[in-house]
């Protein structure tokens, strides 16, 4: 491997440690209670880790989302898919969406929990919710960008209109779609931890709140260190997914960026 | 170059049908002339003659019949001003079955939307087009397009998208694939098979169009200025294959194209169209004799009057067309 791979490869590892170098001057020279070392948090994650209980909470959480999302993007796909080559469909649901768009969905976690209690169906709800916008609106915008003559060629090869759909503006809306997914996975562990955060009763925003009351900071920032892991993790994954899925799509870059 | 010689190996195979074309030939000059052949001017009789034939549908079913019939059809368009364009004024066109029919004309006289409206595409604003006797309300297997632009599948390879349409048609996939396989060679792009459309020239995108189009063997092709984005040499080329696998298969073929040289080259009839509405100016046939060979006829003084006549009337019409 070249100088210059190396340091690229090298680059996140290299910016992780000087934060956490930061981090931890910054706590010795303040000294204060609710901000831990950074070594102080790290030895802590094991602990949760470790903790059975801890792990059935995170499981139930990224269960949540998993459903949540899921479920969103079953949902929202087709229906950004159906707006954006029907312009009936588009006029029926656009007013709607608007109205929806701008809410906060955590803002209408009280009335939910209101009519469906405090478990798992609400914050699973709300999760769906904070998913769908944005891949209803990247399927939207995909569907409707594709090329008119793409679609005239299937009709003449014999495809029907729901043929045409998912065989033709699917596939070539994918890349958008995907965008769209990937801005919606990000929400689900925003909304995911929010929730958990409103309606307290198990997951990982449950265990970071309760530690926060108690005053168990390391836990707290232990907790911060390894949602954000996740989110990571997640991210990274789906990036890799969704590479391979429109790699027909991508430009290549085999000169470097004029600005890297 | 390996590849262009295997391609003109297998095209030698059609010359030995020779006595189909023949038949053929003689077929089409049985064939009633074209009485819209004498001019504008002579235009409005045939315009009467037609308009009693459209009362009573039902057409003669020769063997050599008309395949595509235009009737009086109009194309209006909405532009974004709110003004009324009329892209198509009163068209009426008959193309008899097997024929290779061009239409010329200068930029925006409306070739792509007459092309359109016989695809099903697009239904015309008044008048009607029709498919062996059938009106045409859609599109169909029957009429085979190759779009100005392409319009290639960017998420198929080149084999994906030339097996498109025979799988659709339920083709088996082997066999599916080993046509395709044939016709990507012949078109050229053998060893490109597994390329993206991102990852071809324009040129290289326009073969694999009329690949992909072929593969499921429409009666008719639309073809829209197919070669256009071609250099002299592929483009030489495939007007040859086009040409063979025409007299093959007797397809009917309406192309369209802004190059005379082309038009007199390959077709039966050369509809000269002119702009601002766009009307048909006239029609003219062609009679060269066929199987035709491009260093022959280059040096045949008939096909050079066709192009020095067609040209001169193309100048006049692109001038008639400039003020309105
Ligand atoms: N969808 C549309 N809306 C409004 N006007 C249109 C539309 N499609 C075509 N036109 C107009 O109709 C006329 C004919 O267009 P068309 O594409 O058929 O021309 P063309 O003869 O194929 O031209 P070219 O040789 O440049 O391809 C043009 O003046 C164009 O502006
Ligand atoms: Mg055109």
């Amino acid at each position: 491997m070249s100088a210059a791979g190396m340091t690229k490869r090298a680059a996140p590892v290299l910016a992780c440690i000087g934060l956490l170098v930061v981090w931890q001057v910054a706590s010795l020279a303040l000294k204060n209670d609710s901000f831990p070392t950074a070594i102080g948090a790290m030895r802590a994650i094991p602990d949760i880790l470790g903790d059975k209980e801890s792990l059935i909470n995170i499981l139930a959480s990224l269960r949540r989302m998993a459903m949540g999302f899921g479920a969103a993007v079953l949902v929202s796909i087709p229906l950004g898919l159906l707006m954006g080559r029907s312009a009936a469909v588009a006029a029926f649901f656009n007013p709607l969406l608007m109205v929806i768009y701008p809410v906060p969905k955590a803002a209408l976690m009280p009335i939910i929990m209101l009519w469906l209690g405090v478990g798992d169906i609400t914050k699973t709800l709300v999760i769906f919710l904070g998913v769908s916008l944005p891949v209803i609106y990247h399927s939207f915008e995909g569907a409707k960008a594709v090329e008119e003559k793409m679609l005239w060629s299937g009709a003449a090869m014999g495809l029907s209109p729901v043929q045409r759909l998912v065989r033709i503006v699917l596939p070539a809306a994918l890349p958008e779609i995907l965008t769209g997914c990937r801005t919606g996975l990000v929400l689900a562990l925003i909304t995911m931890i929010t929730s958990e955060m409103i309606a307290r009763q198990s997951g990982a925003g449950n265990i970071l709140f309760n530690a926060l009351d108690m005053g168990q900071y390391e836990t707290v920032f232990a907790m911060i260190i390894i949602v954000g892991a996740m989110g990571i993790c997640l991210d990274a994954i789906f990036e890799r997914v969704r590479a391979r899925l429109v790699r027909w799509s991508e430009p290549q870059f085999d000169m470097p960026l004029s600005f890297s | 170059m390996k590849a262009r010689q295997n391609g003109r190996g297998s095209n030698d195979a059609p010359h030995g049908c020779a006595n189909d074309s023949l038949s053929g030939r003689l077929l089409a000059k049985l064939m009633p002339l074209n009485p819209r052949a004498s001019g504008t001017e002579g235009g409005m009789t045939v315009v009467s003659a037609r308009s009693s034939e459209w009362v009573r549908p039902v057409t003669q079913q020769d063997p050599a019949s008309a395949i595509i019939e235009i009737d009086r059809v109009s194309q209006v368009f909405q532009t974004s001003a709110r003004k009324d364009h009329v892209a198509l004024s009163d068209i009426s066109l008959t193309i008899e079955e097997g024929a290779f029919v061009s239409i010329l004309g200068p930029s925006g006289c409306g070739k792509s939307t007459l092309l359109y409206i016989v695809g099903g595409f697009v239904s015309p604003t008044s008048g009607a087009a029709r498919m062996k006797g059938q009106a045409i309300t859609g599109p169909g297997p029957d009429r085979g397009p190759v779009f100005q632009e392409f319009a290639l599948f960017p998420w198929k390879t080149v084999l994906g998208n030339v097996m498109y349409g025979p799988r659709q048609q339920g083709v088996r996939a082997a066999e599916a694939e080993a046509q395709s396989r044939a016709l990507i060679e012949m078109v050229g792009l053998k060893g490109y098979e597994n390329f993206y459309p991102k990852e071809l020239s324009g040129g290289m995108k326009q073969r694999v169009a009329l690949a992909r189009t072929l593969a499921y063997h429409p009666e008719v092709l639309l073809m829209d200025e197919p070669f256009g984005a071609l250099d002299a040499h592929t483009r030489t080329r495939l007007q040859n294959d086009l040409l063979n696998i025409w007299e093959r298969d007797r397809k009917t073929v309406l192309f369209v194209t802004h190059s005379v040289d082309e038009a007199v080259f390959l077709s039966d009839k050369v509809v000269m169209m002119s702009k601002s509405p766009g009307r048909i100016r006239q029609v003219i046939d062609i009679d060269l004799p066929r199987p035709r060979r491009r260093n022959e006829l280059l040096l045949d003084p008939r096909y050079q009057k066709y192009v020095v006549d067609i040209e001169r009337m193309f100048d006049e019409s692109d001038q008639a067309g400039a003020p309105a």
